[in-house]
């Protein structure tokens, strides 16, 4: 019986130890350089050359993300020409969990071909951890690092209505908290593709049950709730099909609670988590983003 | 995102772990101890692979055809849960040969996060029907099982549909000199689709989940 006791009581102390939160992430820091056109590994959806851009539009940098004194060089490209960001109207592009900068490359061309090429500025960033960016990934540290992201955009002349923050999967996280809870720079319109609610509506998706997510992780991130904050215009699109963040469970609870000033919904037939684009089909999806970007309240 | 947190899987502890009750009820007086060890069956990187949860078990026999089973979850306890699961094993029928018998469990099944301080208790309720065979007295059992799910609401307020999770169990206990071995199959949320879920369950007929356990227990006290 002392035995068991002993058990117990060595299970509770390492009990602060076994947490789901990194796996949340699963970035990919294998490349030495990142490549963008000349990548030849998985990528999420696959453009043809007409959306090829100038290479002369397409710079990759570094930028350094401070979080509470733990510096890390993190790395960002952006697609346009960083001389006119004063006066161009810029999309923040915050990636999934997966890969890295290269594997999300055709999805940041798309939005650069959105109205003509080059028409709207795109940045988009490597968080701690992912390709070449130094540090681990933490959910603090998605805040900070899409936060140095915004400090850059504004160094180099953007102003709030300028700018539109774009999320998709995991990095609708750090779009929503920072859209709802005003950092460097506030964003003048919000998009979300394939949102997540919170890692509780995953446990209870994957249990069946009813389950607090506090028994798996300790993530605070709650998109359902943070939305409800937030008044500018809204844009939401979710594949009907997606088999790992159900569009009912997810999506569909992130735009019911949003309550702002405008907001778009699409829910595309037949799309999955990561193909949303491409089953939408590129034109329409263009489209209808730039309709978003356009619209004026 | 996509797939890649499929560990998430183990957030079904509550609908995986295998509960400490026992097939066949324990003489009165009689006392065992048990490990488990198995949990369900997930595609992971397109391969089938199975999760291990681990419980250990206490059962003692409080009267002939009533035993009173007790088991903590050890993989939940390293994630800062305690999760318990308490049960009472009944003889609801068996042959004058003491060869085949049906044992009706019923129990609870908490769990409390050291983390968030929240609790959850899910009612269960088991029927196994077993049957002894052979000069060793091996066992052949199965059964059907659910879980109770008492909360109406899921986050946010959507409406919590399941108010069951179901499962269908078959196994075969070894019995040794001094120590009995188990291996059981279990077939967990048949009636629930398994698609659409974060995680991809091996399940047939696109719903719910199958999973392997394997037990081990040892039998002291009044024989």
């Amino acid at each position: 019986m002392k035995k068991l006791a002993l058990l117990l009581t060595s299970g509770l102390l390492l009990s602060s130890c076994l947490r789901m939160d990194s796996l949340l992430f699963n970035p990919d820091d294998s490349i030495t350089e990142y490549l963008l056109d000349d990548f030849d590994g998985e990528t999420e959806i696959d453009l043809d050359g007409s959306y090829d851009l100038p290479d002369s539009t397409e710079h990759v940098f570094t930028l350094t993300s401070d979080l509470e004194g733990d510096l890390a060089s993190i790395y960002a490209v952006y697609v346009g020409d960083i001389s006119r960001i004063a006066t161009d109207t810029v999309i923040l592009y915050l990636h999934g969990n997966a890969g890295h900068l290269d594997y999300y490359w055709p999805r940041i061309k798309l939005l650069a071909n959105v109205g003509s090429k080059n028409r709207f500025g795109v940045l988009a960033i490597d968080y701690r951890g992912y390709g070449l960016s130094e540090g681990d990934p933490s959910e603090d540290a998605l805040y900070e690092d899409s936060d140095a992201a915004l400090r850059w955009l504004k160094e180099n002349g953007l102003t709030d209505d300028r700018l539109i923050i774009y999320g998709f999967s995991m990095g609708t996280a750090p779009a929503t908290e920072l859209m709802a809870n005003k950092r460097s720079m506030q964003p003048s319109k919000l998009m979300l593709e394939a949102p997540f609610a919170s890692d509780e509506v995953m446990v209870q998706d994957a249990s069946g049950l009813s389950l607090p997510g506090s028994f798996f992780t300790s993530l605070e991130i709650n998109n359902a709730e943070e939305i409800a904050k937030i008044n500018e215009p809204f844009f939401w699109i979710h594949g009907t099909a997606d088999s790992f963040l159900s569009i009912e469970t997810h999506g569909e609870v992130v735009y019911k609670n949003y309550d702002g000033v405008y907001s778009t919904a699409y829910r595309v037939e037949g799309g999955e988590h990561i193909d949303v684009p491409a089953i939408m089909g590129y034109d329409a999806y263009v489209e209808a983003v730039l309709e978003f970007l356009e619209y004026t309240p | 995102m996509y797939r890649y947190i499929a560990l998430l899987v183990v957030s079904t502890f509550l609908m995986s772990c295998n509960s400490t009750r026992v097939v066949k009820t324990l003489d009165k007086g009689e006392q065992q101890i048990t490990g488990s060890f198995g949990g369900p069956a997930i595609i992971f990187g397109g391969a089938p692979i199975p999760i291990p949860l681990s419980s250990v078990g206490y059962a003692v026999g409080l009267d002939t055809g009533l035993t009173f089973a007790g088991g903590v979850h050890t993989t939940s306890l390293l994630f800062g849960n305690a999760e318990v699961d308490l049960n009472m094993g009944i003889n609801a029928f068996k042959t004058k040969s003491n060869k085949f018998g049906i044992t009706v469990s019923p129990g609870l099944h908490m769990i409390y996060g050291f983390n968030g301080g929240d609790f959850s208790i899910y009612p269960q309720l088991e029927g196994i029907a077993w049957k002894e065979y052979g000069n060793k007295n091996n066992l052949i059992f199965g059964g059907l099982g659910t879980w109770v799910e008492l909360d109406r609401e899921k986050a946010y307020g959507e409406v919590q549909e399941h108010e069951l999770m179901p499962y269908i169990t078959l196994g075969h206990q070894f019995t040794g000199q001094k120590w009995n071995f188990q291996l059981e199959a279990r077939y967990i949320g048949f009636t629930y689709p398994n698609e659409n879920i974060v995680v991809d369950y091996l399940g047939p007929f696109s719903t719910g989940t199958s999973g392997v356990y394997f037990g081990i227990s040892r039998k002291f006290g009044k024989k």
